[in-house]
């Protein structure tokens, strides 16, 4: 393999995956929080998908300012499946925390389907339909490099807003309230935090982020009602290759997954690059389930024992 | 819940009549059915209710979550019909062969898995599931891909191939049946009550001496052979497979969903859900199929969503708490 074309592949997977951390941070810390998997997560990513592309197709507005503007209503969104689906689930068994949100997806992708069809639908970026070279590097060997501009672009504001959020849940006294919570929720409550209202908003929070990235990256994939499925089980990989909870380490795995997809899409095909990581999914539980970057491991893994 | 002293001995000798009643009335039901649409019906129920039972033996009774079982149903229709193509071997015998087949990979599968629980081993198995199919649509010399295989009509009992769907009704509630006493029976024995024990307190189970490992892989081979006996079964009456119909993870979550309404963890649960859900299903879409999409889906999803929050121990159960005869049952 040169060098041009491994630059290429790599380039192309940092762009991926920065698309896959801001999907993903909003799941693990759901998760992180609240101890829930939101097995809808994809749903809410295709929602925002949807709503982006019905903006732009009716208003003509520009889809990054379409996604920003639907912050809000992503938001509203998240709130009000909050208390339909989630606080009610928050004390039952884990069971019933699975499937309330398998069957939210269910919902939710046949409700799409139902209404705006199986159709694929996508939108075109006028100004940003001609591929963006880079290079020649002559003193690195290493040639033309192409660029999608819908890729660099979505991927610089999904970086921005995952260092933004990042920033968010490290420096402002909500975002410490949060971490508290996630960290020990009986001392939170102790020191007189309402669980209830931070499960509220960390919620909807999550929403927003899958909903940011679905936005983002509309100019780039065409969406139908089960794109949603494709891509949380990438953000599944993602958040255990990161640990259950781990922020950072979301963000990171994602920018890992993306190169990995790439790479195994040019080496084993297009097919069965999926193949390569679900089994290293697989592996990751297997041999260290609290991931790369999990926390305290007894903590985190209350329900992961060894046996005998 | 035990029946009360004053109870007079005659009511309940009486009503330990009502299963077999049951039961008796199941084998005369296909013989009185004569539109083509309600028997069709009615093999689903038992394709379904027998799948759903094989599910909850490992998630209902030993609390493993499994998000995978679509793998090993179609592990059962690929297995016996690629060896009824390519050799020519008897589907019943292929049944069998998928059957172990699939309990070798529930067994592997199982083994390593083991330090998952509760959400960590649904992600692992619907990661499981995911790369079945994703064989199933790419391996396309063996599985034909996303076209798909279509089975050879040629009634015959060694094929188990019949050109109506009355034998198909009969076989169908053998394996419902069958699943339902395995299950009953799994409840009220020793293995039973080990994995309730394990689902309900590891820990407890493990210092009174249960091998919670080792029931739990028992759990595994069982559920995971009788998933891809339906698997089979459903090959031989479709007649066609290809992957979206045997490998998709919508099998498995619909499954669940039939177990869970029903009453998980119940011998009986599984078959009242597939009883519910399937003549639902069947009669939307014939209605409305084209008209409205994924409307079955909705409210499939909606039942679930409401069992799960009003009544998480399922319909049967509820209707147990209810209807006071169907307590002694």
């Amino acid at each position: 393999m040169d060098s041009t074309l491994f630059t290429q592949l790599l380039i192309s997977g940092i762009l991926l995956g920065g698309i896959y951390a801001l999907a993903s941070i909003g799941l693990t810390l759901i998760f992180g929080v609240m101890k829930i998997v939101n097995f809808a997560h994809g749903e809410f990513f295709m929602i925002a998908m949807y709503l982006t592309y019905w903006v732009v197709h009716y208003f003509h507005i520009d889809p990054y300012l379409s996604t920003l503007i639907l912050v809000p209503v992503v938001f509203l969104i998240g709130i009000v499946s909050y208390y339909l689906f989630i606080r009610p689930t928050l004390a039952s068994s884990v069971l019933a925390q699975i499937f309330i949100t398998v069957g939210l997806s269910t919902i939710i992708q046949n409700l799409v389907l139902l209404f705006w069809s199986a159709d694929f639908r996508s939108i075109s970026l006028s100004y940003a339909t001609d591929s963006l070279v880079l290079g020649p590097f002559p003193a690195l060997h290493i040639e033309e490099i192409m660029v999608s501009p819908a890729r660099l672009i979505a991927f610089v504001l999904a970086l921005l807003l995952s260092i933004a959020f990042y920033l968010f849940l490290k420096l402002s006294y909500t975002g410490k309230i949060i971490r508290a919570t996630a960290q020990d929720r009986s001392a939170a409550l102790l020191m007189g935090i309402n669980p209830d209202s931070i499960y509220r908003l960390t919620f909807a929070i999550g929403i927003v982020l899958v909903g940011l990235a679905g936005g983002l990256v509309l100019p780039v994939y065409t969406v139908h009602p089960f794109v949603g499925f494709d891509f949380v089980l990438i953000m599944f990989v993602v958040v255990v290759l990161g640990g259950m909870g781990s922020v950072v380490g979301a963000m990171i795995s994602g920018l890992i997954i993306g190169v990995v997809e790439v790479f195994s899409s040019y080496w084993i095909g297009q097919e069965n690059k999926q193949v390569i990581y679900f089994l290293v999914f697989i592996a990751i539980l297997v041999v260290r389930p609290s991931g790369l970057f999990g926390l305290k491991e007894e903590e985190e893994l209350e329900h992961i024992e060894t046996i005998d | 819940m035990r029946p009360s002293i004053e109870q007079p001995r005659s009511s309940r000798t009486g009503l330990k009549v009502i299963p077999w009643i049951a039961v008796l009335s199941l084998f005369v039901l296909p013989l009185l059915i004569k539109n083509e649409f309600y028997l069709d019906a009615l093999i689903l129920i038992f394709l379904w209710g027998a799948f759903a039972g094989g599910w909850n033996i490992l998630a209902g009774y030993a609390g493993m979550i499994s998000l995978g079982h679509n793998a090993f149903f179609g592990i059962g229709a690929y297995t016996s019909t690629l060896l009824l193509l390519h050799f020519g071997l008897s589907p019943w015998i292929g049944m069998l062969v998928g059957g172990l087949f699939a309990s070798s990979i529930g067994l592997i599968l199982g083994v390593i898995c083991f330090r998952l629980r509760s959400h960590y081993f649904a992600l692992a198995t619907l990661a499981f599931g995911e790369v079945g199919y994703i064989i199933a649509v790419n391996l396309r010399s063996l599985t034909g891909g996303s076209e798909g295989l279509a089975l050879p009509i040629q009634p015959s009992l060694t094929l188990f191939s019949f050109a109506g769907k009355l034998p198909y009704a009969y076989i169908g509630l053998f394996f419902f049946l069958a699943v339902i006493a395995i299950s009953y029976t799994i409840e009220h024995s020793r293995l039973g009550y080990y994995l309730t024990a394990f689902r309900e307190n590891e820990n407890a189970a493990r210092a009174l001496g249960v091998r919670t490992g080792k029931v739990r892989l028992i759990a595994m081979v069982i559920s995971s052979f009788l998933s891809a006996v339906m698997g089979t079964f459903y090959a031989q009456y479709v007649v066609f497979i290809d992957p979206s119909s045997v490998m998709r993870i919508q099998i498995s979550i619909q499954v669940a969903l039939f177990a869970i309404v029903g009453g998980i963890g119940t011998a009986l649960g599984p078959a009242i859900g597939a009883m519910i859900f399937v003549p639902i299903a069947m009669l939307l879409r014939a209605k409305m199929g084209t008209s409205l999409p994924g409307l079955h889906m909705i409210i499939y999803g909606v039942i679930l969503v409401l069992v799960l929050l009003y009544m998480p121990q399922g319909i049967g159960s509820k209707l147990k708490e209810k209807i006071p005869l169907l307590r002694r049952i």
